[in-house]
């Protein structure tokens, strides 16, 4: 990859996390509202994606594939435990 | 072994071949940390299912009378912008560091840099910390106020070990210059940053905007 290149995708990178993140802000600051959380999830999941691809270089191309495994199964396990954990006690919150 | 043409040999942005050895050397101590930094994500991610198993009680002030919006835009644009300025540093080491004797004023700018905004960062955190407790929202008030403090102060934590760790690579870049061992360490120490920053995005989202919404 050329210099002007990778500096070019850290900008982008950049770029696209600072316009998800004032997003979020402006609506709280807003807007708000209940509905404004589905928006709030959409944002942070997409920044993650930016954060993965720009700033950790992580893709779906040549051998990172095994380390993309890596971070997926760890996506996988943390899915389970804090899903199991909101679904168990939020189960139990609302039969008390 | 030698590494075919511009491909990657580990996760996160790689020396390259001009680097030689160091980029090969690069493949087992980077891969290495990114499981590390996996099980520490695993940590956090407890902490946060902790968090959002409680539920703010009446008997004590809520995120909309503890949380400062202001602040916590502040401390997310810090250590976003860190987050750019650490990775100016990797690659300016990446780009200019390859043969020997290259200058390394331009590295440590980017690398203080980045300590300071992750300064910056703590210093918000930290009065934020201290007027809730003054507010009445010390962790020892409810179990929503716990979770709260572990989760932040744990993050808090992390940054303050970064920021060590960066000034440990800065002391030991000028002393030795930027060798394997220091391009190594910085290699690494950026794959950290950039996570801190990550886990803040869970942060800000679901636990500040979250509260406040």
């Amino acid at each position: 990859m050329k210099k002007s290149k990778e500096l070019h995708h850290y900008l982008t990178g950049f770029a696209l996390a600072a316009v998800l993140t004032i997003i979020p802000f402006t609506l709280v600051a807003s807007v708000g509202g209940a509905r404004s959380y589905i928006v709030l999830v959409f944002c942070a999941i997409l920044q993650v994606i930016v954060h993965f691809r720009f700033f950790l270089h992580l893709s779906f191309r040549g051998q990172q594939k095994e380390d993309l495994q890596l971070v997926l199964f760890t996506g996988f396990i943390l899915f389970l435990m804090i899903g199991g954990t909101i679904w168990v006690l939020g189960d139990l919150y609302t039969r008390m | 072994m030698s590494a075919p043409t511009g491909q990657s040999l580990h996760p996160g942005l790689n020396l390259g071949e001009e680097h030689g050895d160091d980029h090969l050397e690069a493949e087992t101590s980077v891969f290495g940390f990114w499981v590390f930094m996996m099980s520490d994500l695993v940590t956090f991610g407890m902490f946060f299912a902790v968090f959002a198993t409680t539920v703010p009680l009446a008997c004590c002030p809520g995120p909309k009378e503890l949380f400062d919006f202001g602040s916590i835009a502040w401390q997310t644009a810090f250590l976003l912008l860190s987050s750019v300025t650490s990775g100016m540093a990797v690659l300016t080491m990446k780009q200019e560091h390859g043969g020997r004797g290259a200058c390394t004023k331009k590295l440590v700018f980017w690398l203080l840099l980045t300590v300071l905004l992750g300064c910056g960062f703590l210093y918000r955190e930290i009065s934020d910390f201290i007027s809730m407790a003054t507010a009445g929202g010390p962790p020892t008030r409810s179990g929503y106020l716990s979770a709260l403090w572990s989760l932040v102060g744990l993050h808090g934590l992390h940054v303050t070990g970064g920021i060590i760790w960066c000034l440990v690579i800065v002391v030991g870049v000028l002393v030795r210059g930027v060798d394997r061992r220091w391009k190594l360490a910085l290699l690494r120490w950026a794959v950290f940053w950039h996570f801190l920053d990550v886990v803040w995005i869970f942060i800000f989202s679901f636990v500040f905007l979250g509260g406040l919404l």
